[in-house]
């Protein structure tokens, strides 16, 4: 059985994700008021969303895309995205614990932390990222702090405001 | 006018604003040098920057930026062969070889002079015409200005990649995700699920941040190997280089029917939605190469191949803005930061924006002209700058760059919501650019839709007649070149093999003279004769020949970020 496009395999979950939004847009309030109730745009996007996906569906399934095969893609599978996945995780790790740590303390570890996953896994360059992920955070936190007025948010951990 | 004018000058010369714009310029400058780091990036993360400024100060940085980006990529295509951004691929292809034969300060001068020259010329036009085409503005009901965001989301999407569906997705996908939260016109929540958070909608910014700026440096870093090497090899390129002015000048002054030509292309090129500097440079080569007595010079490192993109580029900057101030809509991602930069501020983007803010629009004139003296004050300094940088690996920068968004995305609101918000789009973004969908349709698609909406809803209060969208004469122009832009890539791809393509331009005339015949006055019907005839006669040239398509060596126009 031949694999199932890519390109076939987003259009079904875009039209899944249609079929949820515009469910959810007959739930949106009716109000006595306006000439335009507040579901007509909503629903006439996703309806012309719609339209465009049934098309890529289309277009996917009677000329399907030449998928190119990269170098060695098949033994690294998800590995390509390793980059990737180290930031969104660290990103999010930032975020849960944003009001523990704050954003100076929070923004230096993350830094810090990408820097050492990311750049060359090497023991010696763990004081240099540590001095990089201090330096640019320290500037910026104080730039908006001290120069643009900004309330940075404090962490339980450290109370600077 | 001359007491306004007075006023922007005394805003934009304030020496705090000088400062900026420097800062500005040089930011821009550095960051078009380095490829992979667009404008459009460059602009954005400027844009945390200018919450805390002033409307003047804020719009005069960001065009420091970007007049600053425009130019930078130059000096890392000529001095490396590698274009900094997409608007500076058609320099390298005479800029290289220029360098390589010994002559890297010239070749930096003859750029450096034509892109000021095209920017100047440029600002000239914005000046001019931006008001006026704001008069033609005035005249938009909301029928009109509904189809004209209807045209800038079509020729984007049809202009932003290869797969036209991908684009039309993109763009209703931006439509979708402006109507989260509370509905403007009624004030109902819409597509909130019971989040508390949701009902407030999205703020632009950290989508614009998340979908743009995060998503594109994870597509930085995908490369595990070249993230940690150093940006870009510029061992080639020489910090001590004089860039060799007079000569430059001189050469550039010799080649002005070149320039001039350049600059025109450039500066429609930029009035027109979706297209921008990355179509111009390569538009104003092929035009060059084809007016050139000696077209067989070109690639090998003639003036004329650098004259002719670096004036178009930054004359495009001019044109993106006369849409940008005379019609409130952005004709690419830039632009539409700044129309964001102007919401922050609370000045809304129409066609009545110059009327209503003059101190503002003439200061972005004044700020637009003085960016790009600055530029080439600027140029010498920002190259020692630019080989120093391009020492840093991608892994060092673009983690850096990561903490920054999510301190400037929180600055605009200090709420943690929105860093989340960045966080969600930033996956979004990544995923969708890993998948091919165009994110400039997207983008646009956000940044017009409360205007799309909200004037569909003007539109059927005052009238429920759907017909009039077909009627009125601007709002029926617009919609026939929607439907010719969505077109395009088909017309594009097929142009040199397909007969039917030579009835295309001479079809798109004769519709469009059709709502100009409708408009009122002398001139406009006069101007839709003269594209009948046009029509006719291409129509005819196309029948003698025998309907036959030649093969012409002419390049693909496709939008790519700047």
């Amino acid at each position: 059985m031949a694999r199932l496009n890519r390109d076939t395999l987003i259009a079904l979950l875009l039209l899944v994700f249609c079929g949820v939004m515009i469910s959810a847009s007959l739930d949106i309030e009716e109000t006595n008021y306006g000439t335009m109730q507040s579901s007509v745009w909503p629903q006439v996007v996703l309806g012309v969303l719609t339209v465009f996906c049934l098309a890529m569906l289309g277009q996917s399934v009677l000329k399907p895309s030449v998928v190119k095969t990269e170098n060695g893609a098949g033994s690294r599978g998800l590995g390509r995205y390793r980059n990737a996945i180290t930031v969104y995780v660290l990103f999010f790790l930032f975020l849960v614990t944003l009001p523990y740590l704050g954003m100076l303390l929070g923004g230096i570890g993350f830094v810090f932390l990408a820097l050492t996953l990311l750049g060359e896994p090497e023991l010696k360059r763990v004081p240099l990222h540590l001095a990089i992920a201090v330096g640019t955070v320290g500037l910026m936190w104080s730039i908006f702090t001290f120069g643009l007025g900004v309330l940075l948010p404090d962490g339980e951990l450290l109370q600077l405001n | 006018m001359i007491e306004t004018l007075m006023y922007a000058f005394a805003d934009v010369f304030a020496p705090w604003n000088l400062a900026l714009m420097t800062i500005g310029v040089t930011a821009g400058l550095i960051a078009g040098a380095i490829p992979g780091f667009t404008i459009a990036m460059a602009v954005v993360l400027t844009l945390p920057f200018t919450f805390g400024l002033s409307p003047v100060e804020g719009l005069s940085t960001m065009i420091g930026v970007f007049v600053g980006g425009l130019s930078g990529g130059l000096m890392s295509g000529m001095l490396t062969g590698i274009p900094g951004t997409p608007s500076s691929i058609a320099t390298t292809f005479d800029g290289f070889p220029m360098a390589r034969n010994g002559k890297p300060g010239l070749a930096l001068g003859l750029g450096v002079w034509s892109s000021f020259f095209g920017g100047i010329f440029s600002a000239v036009l914005l000046v001019t015409l931006a008001p006026r085409l704001a008069v033609i503005g005035l005249e938009f009901g909301p029928w009109d200005y509904f189809s004209l965001v209807l045209f800038a989301l079509t020729i984007t999407a049809s202009l932003s990649g290869e797969n036209l569906v991908k684009g039309m997705i993109a763009g209703a996908l931006g439509l979708f995700i402006a109507t989260i939260g509370e509905d403007e016109v009624n004030g109902v929540a819409r597509f909130s699920f019971g989040i508390d958070d949701l009902e407030s909608g999205f703020t632009f910014l950290p989508v614009l941040i998340g979908l743009f700026a995060f998503s594109q440096l994870l597509s930085d870093l995908q490369d595990r190997v070249k993230a940690r090497q150093p940006l870009m090899d510029a061992s080639g390129a020489d910090a001590r280089i004089r860039i060799e002015h007079l000569k430059a000048i001189r050469m550039v002054f010799a080649r002005w029917t070149n320039l001039l030509r350049s600059s025109v292309i450039g500066v429609f090129t930029g009035v027109l939605p979706a297209a921008g500097g990355s179509i111009s440079n390569i538009l104003a080569y092929d035009q060059a190469k084809k007016a050139s007595k000696t077209p067989e010079k070109f690639g090998t490192g003639t003036p004329d191949g650098i004259i002719a993109p670096e004036s178009a580029n930054n004359a495009t900057a001019g044109g993106a803005l006369i849409t940008m101030m005379a019609l409130g809509i952005p004709g690419d991602i830039i632009t539409a930061v700044m129309l964001g930069a102007l919401l922050i501020h609370n000045v809304q983007p129409s066609p009545t924006f110059i009327s209503d803010n003059p101190d503002l629009a003439y200061a972005i004139f004044v700020a637009f002209f003085l960016a790009h003296f600055i530029m080439i004050a600027m140029q010498s300094v920002t190259l020692r700058l630019f080989v120093m940088v391009t020492r840093i690996p991608m892994y060092v920068l673009a983690s850096v760059i990561l903490a920054y968004c999510a301190i400037g995305v929180f600055a605009l609101n200090n709420i943690t919501y929105d860093i989340w918000v960045l966080f969600f789009f930033g996956i979004i973004g990544y995923v969708m650019r890993q998948l091919g969908f165009p994110l400039a349709p997207i983008i646009l698609g956000v940044v017009l839709g409360h205007v799309a909406e909200l004037n569909l809803s003007r539109s059927l209060a005052i009238d429920s007649d759907l017909m009039l969208f077909l009627t009125r004469p601007w709002s029926l122009f617009f919609l026939l070149v929607s439907v010719f832009s969505i077109g395009f890539p088909w017309y594009q791809k097929a142009r040199t093999t397909k007969a039917w393509t030579l009835a295309y331009i001479p079809v798109l005339l004769a519709a469009v003279s059709v709502p100009l015949f409708m408009m009122e006055g002398f001139v406009r019907p006069i101007i839709g004769v003269a594209l009948l005839a046009l029509s006719a006669y291409l129509l005819w040239r196309s029948a003698a020949s025998g309907w036959k398509v030649a093969p012409t060596g002419d390049h693909e126009v496709h939008l790519e970020e700047t």
